[in-house]
């Protein structure tokens, strides 16, 4: 049937763009369409259900900070998803503790969403609340200072400006935070 | 000059034309596509040299790794790669369709657009004005002219279709059409419907246009030019049509299902997850189809890579095709990719897609063209030789180190007791091998521009351009 294309330039293009629809269309569109979960953002007050908490919108500070995480680049080796595998809970996790794996609801207001393709450095999900707000100065200024061997770049300009520092720092702590993970409420600030 | 066999199979292809092309637009999108190459090399050379010594320029906040990064892939995948192959098809859609170009005055009127795109991007992307979506960093505004170029390549190529004198179409043309309209889609999904969703949607969005930018976008424009340039190059006949079409019409309905395996336990629909899995297993089969097709080709003339230096180029890029299209499928599958995802085996991969098959591509039709076009001889055969050898082994020290590396990154990160830094400290000679590796590939970049430029400059001397 589609060697009508070898002559048809019509029928070659109106094949191609209804073959690449099929599965453009099912793939894109339909998904979001068929799990709720990917719009409704996170909310549990039950702790039979898992970590209790609520996403909440980001404030205009964090949403500076989250600028300035896109701006420099920090996603390109700093992925923000604790997949399902042992090793991601274990890695996201804290002072013994097993992190929550990740899930849609907890992203419902990112844009751009800062997922991540490549680990250079280690995985950003659950950071917030883990280190305060002098060591992210530290480790901004020179991370090798803090984790000898670190291949991270220096980032003394953000140091420098002290309200971009503490918009960066003020992002940074939300992340992982909608659940309400740590017991005894131990994050740094 | 033995007569053309190639042209036997090449059905209804300009044999004894008359027709004088002028490619002035093929000339101009593969010499500034060449200057892009050499440029945008001594980035990719600069952030390779900052994972080895990471303080390397460290304190200029335009020159960080956040800032370069998206520069060398934007500047490699649109500045050299992309307007090479825009090149390489004003060259060959008109010849396979037996009529001049439809106008070479919007041709050049769209070479000086995506030169203003690609020096735009320079700027915006060193400033920071990146929009956070991998491969789709440039600001709105670039995309828009983006658009606005692709659009007027597109009515001179399908124009030029339209006016054929040959009815029947080669496989090269389907594949450029292909390119053509899908790259709108997939381009216009991944730039602007982002804009207005969030979250795990939005992430969906963008890795369907991260996949379909190099398997709709590169993959059909580049084997639009294997097509040509493997028989043309050889003076053989392809082995056969049918496995071309089987190849084709599988790469339009199977490759835009698999953009969620990129994000494979993450945090996504599972089925989404097992769907995108089940088709990118699938994609074998245009892979397959493609690479027998083209091994098929070279039965009995596999003698001619002793000489022949756009033909090692090609059939070396369809060995890293073969090999970059196993390693695909094979890691979204859910027990490869715990281990080797997010980990240096993926820029690996993507080199050797980008890099390995599609550059060498677009390299050979760019040694076999520019003799042509510029109606004279090029300059070096001997540099051309080394230009191969020098990407080849460079390319081969850079994937292979890269895959091993991040094949045991990943083992150890799925070790929880090794700290995470232990895991950075170890990839350290990796990237020592991946940056000398670098080295190697850019000598063979600046043999490469070297030798067209030379020929370029040579017949200019001698009758104009």
């Amino acid at each position: 049937m589609l060697s009508k294309a070898d002559n048809s330039a019509t029928f070659a293009v109106v094949a191609a763009l209804v073959l690449f629809f099929i599965g453009g269309i099912l793939t894109t569109v339909v998904p979001p369409l068929v799990d709720k979960s990917w719009a409704r953002p996170f909310e549990n007050n039950d702790p039979a259900k898992g970590p209790t908490g609520k996403l909440l919108p980001l404030n205009e500070q964090q949403l500076h900070g989250r600028a300035i995480y896109v701006r420099e680049g920090c996603w390109y080796c700093h992925t923000q998803q604790t997949r399902t595998l042992l090793a991601d809970t274990k890695r996201s996790g804290w002072k013994g503790v097993d992190s929550p794996i990740s899930t849609p609801d907890e992203f419902v207001y990112d844009t751009p969403h800062m997922f991540g393709t490549k680990r250079t450095g280690p995985d950003l999900s659950r950071v917030g609340g883990k280190y305060d707000t002098q060591w992210h100065r530290t480790h901004l200024r020179n991370p090798r200072d803090l984790v000898p061997g670190s291949v991270m770049p220096p980032f003394p300009w953000i140091v420098n400006d002290e309200t971009e520092f503490k918009s960066l720092v003020a992002y940074l702590q939300t992340l992982g935070r909608a659940k309400n993970w740590r017991p005894d409420n131990d994050y740094e600030r | 000059m033995p007569e053309d066999k190639s042209l036997q199979s090449v059905a209804a292809t300009p044999l004894r034309t008359t027709v004088v092309h002028s490619d002035a637009t093929a000339k101009w999108f593969v010499v500034s596509s060449i200057a892009y190459f050499f440029i945008v090399g001594i980035i990719a050379l600069t952030i390779a040299a900052k994972f080895v010594w990471p303080e390397l320029l460290g304190t200029v906040s335009y020159l960080t790794y956040g800032r370069l990064r998206p520069l060398h892939v934007n500047g490699m995948l649109f500045g050299w790669l992309l307007a090479c192959d825009m090149g390489l098809t004003y060259y060959l859609v008109p010849r396979l369709c037996g009529v001049k170009l439809y106008s070479e005055k919007l041709g050049l009127a769209t070479a000086i657009l995506w030169n203003i795109i690609i020096l735009s991007a320079v700027v915006s992307l060193l400033a920071g004005w990146n929009k956070g979506w991998e491969y789709a960093e440039l600001p709105v505004w670039v995309g828009v002219m983006v658009v606005i170029a692709w659009v007027m390549f597109g009515i001179n190529i399908f124009a030029t279709i339209g006016m054929r004198k040959y009815q029947q179409m080669y496989v090269s043309l389907w594949y450029v059409m292909g390119s053509i309209l899908w790259t709108a889609f997939v381009y216009l999904t991944g730039n602007f419907a982002v804009e207005f969703t969030t979250g795990v949607n939005q992430a969906n969005l963008n890795w369907m246009y991260i996949h379909n930018a190099v398997g709709l976008i590169f993959t059909p424009i580049g084997l639009a030019a294997a097509y040509y340039f493997i028989p043309k190059a050889s003076n053989t006949p392809l082995y056969s049509h049918k496995l071309s079409m089987i190849g084709f019409w599988s790469l339009a309905f199977v490759y835009v299902w698999t953009g969620a395996h990129h994000m494979l336990h993450g945090p996504i629909s599972q089925w989404l997850q097992t769907i995108a899995i089940t088709f990118s297993l699938m994609l074998l089969i245009p892979v397959w189809a493609v690479v027998y097709n083209f091994f098929a080709t070279m039965k009995g003339q596999w003698q001619q890579l002793r000489e022949n230096v756009p033909l090692k180029f090609l059939m070396s890029g369809v060995v890293f095709y073969l090999l970059t299209c196993f390693q695909g499928p094979m890691h979204s599958l859910r027990s490869v990719n715990a281990i080797v995802s997010k980990t240096d085996w993926i820029p690996g991969h993507a080199h050797m897609a980008l890099l390995g098959c599609f550059s060498f591509f677009a390299i050979a039709g760019t040694y076999y063209i520019v003799p042509r076009i510029f109606k004279t001889k090029l300059h070096s055969e001997a540099l051309a030789n080394w230009n191969f050898w020098l990407m080849m082994i460079g390319g081969l020290g850079f994937f292979v180190t890269l895959w091993l590396g991040g094949f045991w990154q990943g083992w150890q990160w799925n070790n929880p007791a090794i700290p995470f830094i232990d895991t950075v400290k170890a990839l350290k000679p990796i990237w020592t091998v991946r940056f000398f590796s670098g080295v190697l590939i850019f000598c063979g970049i600046v043999a490469f521009a070297y030798n067209i430029m030379a020929t370029a400059v040579n017949a200019n001397l001698e009758g104009g351009l």
